[in-house]
């Protein structure tokens, strides 16, 4: 695999905000629900993916996926679990969002742009409330129930994605397209 | 109040402290094994007791690299409130698990069993553990030395055409990078402040209100982190830097007795968490 200088650099930042936002704790919203609190740990992904490609997509899904490996492997469902259970529920969704964003913005960019950036926001974020559920629930970890509980965190994290990943992209783009300064 | 824009204070995690400390001067690849072995360790038990000698394991090494237990906690810190309000309800979820075992109480909704208090006394612990573990190896290990680490460990990887140096790079240049945005963000926070922005003004339980006052945070974030990229990029290839390209060192690595002997260590703590017939208390009443 051949990568660029310019998408290990990006990948790299990418991380970095990924790492600034869990550490400080901006990245985390407390909702009500039964797995976790909402997050928008994933948007350095989506927005790396949709900048650069899925190369970068996939490099910081990586590393996203081993940050919530580690976070959340002390959660009470994986006690009891063979040790590849928690690698499928919370490893693999994760390196999933920057190759399901990366490839929605690149099919969908020959249109309206902001549309093309808010769907792979959009299914960017579902690819991991759905994959982790889903692997969580077909495994049995948790209760069909919990789709329910899970609604508030899952519509909360889209919308506050897509609102994010489309002010990020826009104003970069422009910038690009003005050469240097920025409105915001 | 002025806590609010001191991010910096409470980042543990991507800081190197500079001491000559046995922790220190051992061989960064011996602490990347040493590093995962551990987090295996934590992995492999569900014995508290286990669990607890972990964690004090996780402090000697902490003290034999002459960092104060507080300090390496600290990073905990912005975390802790989201942290306890994930335990707390896990309190009222794990407790309806079966089998529960003896049932200490029950009002209502709320159900305390032996069982859920295990399984979130055990995830405290180790959500402690994992966090110790991973500042303790960039605590004590510059981020230079980590990339050569990671580059030789994953170096036969090479060969089947992963891109070892430029995910040992870029892990890199993320570490860098994170005290520099850190700071950036602390500049954000304040320039939105003074103009009136909610920063540290938002009642923690509304998740709408906190949206709103961060989306002009993130955002500038965002850019800020961008347009250094596009500096870097630019700084990079005026060097010479060509991705792929084969490359020598600066840096050796120096491989000594003592780098052994820490790992061997770190391997039978594996093992005996692994296989160790831990006594389970499960808090279970006689």
């Amino acid at each position: 695999m051949k990568i660029r200088t310019r998408q290990i650099v990006v990948a790299a930042m990418m991380i970095a905000i990924s790492a600034l936002l869990g550490i400080t704790g901006l990245g985390y919203f407390p909702v009500p629900n039964v797995t976790t609190d909402a997050t928008i740990m994933h948007l350095p992904v989506i927005i790396g993916a949709v900048l650069e490609g899925p190369v970068v997509g996939l490099l910081t899904g990586l590393v996203f996926g081993i940050n919530a490996y580690t976070r959340y492997l002390g959660l009470p469902f994986f006690v009891d679990q063979p040790a590849w259970v928690p690698v499928l529920v919370l490893f693999v969704p994760r390196v999933m969002i920057g190759l399901v964003a990366s490839w929605v913005y690149l099919a969908l960019r020959r249109g309206n742009q902001l549309f093309a950036v808010g769907a792979a926001a959009v299914l960017g974020t579902l690819t991991n409330s759905v994959l982790v559920l889903g692997t969580a629930i077909a495994l049995g970890l948790l209760p069909v129930a919990a789709i329910a509980a899970s609604m508030p965190q899952i519509v909360f994290e889209t919308v506050l994605a897509t609102v994010l990943t489309i002010g990020v992209v826009a104003a970069w783009k422009q910038i690009d397209s003005r050469r240097g300064g920025s409105s915001i | 109040m002025a806590s609010e824009f001191e991010l910096l204070r409470n980042v543990t995690i991507g800081q190197y402290i500079p001491i000559n400390s046995l922790v220190h001067r051992l061989d960064p690849r011996a602490k990347l094994l040493g590093t995962i072995l551990l987090g295996m360790a934590i992995s492999a038990t569900t014995s508290l007791v286990a669990q607890l000698l972990l964690l004090v394991l996780l402090f000697a090494i902490a003290k034999l690299a002459g960092l104060t237990i507080g300090y390496v906690l600290r990073g905990l810190l912005p975390s802790l409130r989201v942290l306890i309000f994930l335990f707390i309800i896990q309190l009222f979820f794990q407790g309806w698990r079966e089998p529960s075992s003896a049932i200490f109480l029950e009002v209502g909704w709320l159900r305390v069993t032996a069982y859920s208090l295990w399984v979130i006394v055990l995830g405290i612990l180790r959500v402690i553990e994992f966090f110790v573990l991973v500042s303790l190896l960039t605590l004590t290990t510059p981020a230079t030395q980590l990339m050569h680490a990671i580059e030789i460990l994953l170096g036969p990887l090479q060969r089947i055409g992963v891109p070892v140096h430029e995910i040992a790079l870029m892990n890199m240049i993320a570490l860098r990078f994170i005290p520099t945005l850190a700071e950036e963000l602390e500049r954000i926070m304040k320039a939105q402040a003074s103009r009136g922005g909610r920063i540290g003004r938002t009642p923690w339980w509304r998740p709408d209100q906190l949206a709103r006052a961060r989306i002009p945070l993130i955002i500038p974030l965002f850019l800020t982190a961008l347009r250094r990229s596009e500096d870097l990029i630019l700084a990079m290839e005026a060097r010479g830097y060509v991705s792929g390209a084969r490359r020598t060192r600066f840096a050796r690595l120096d491989w000594q007795g003592v780098d052994t002997i820490a790992l061997l260590l770190m391997a039978i703590v594996f093992l005996l968490a692994w296989r160790m017939p831990w006594p389970a208390i499960n808090f279970v009443s006689p």
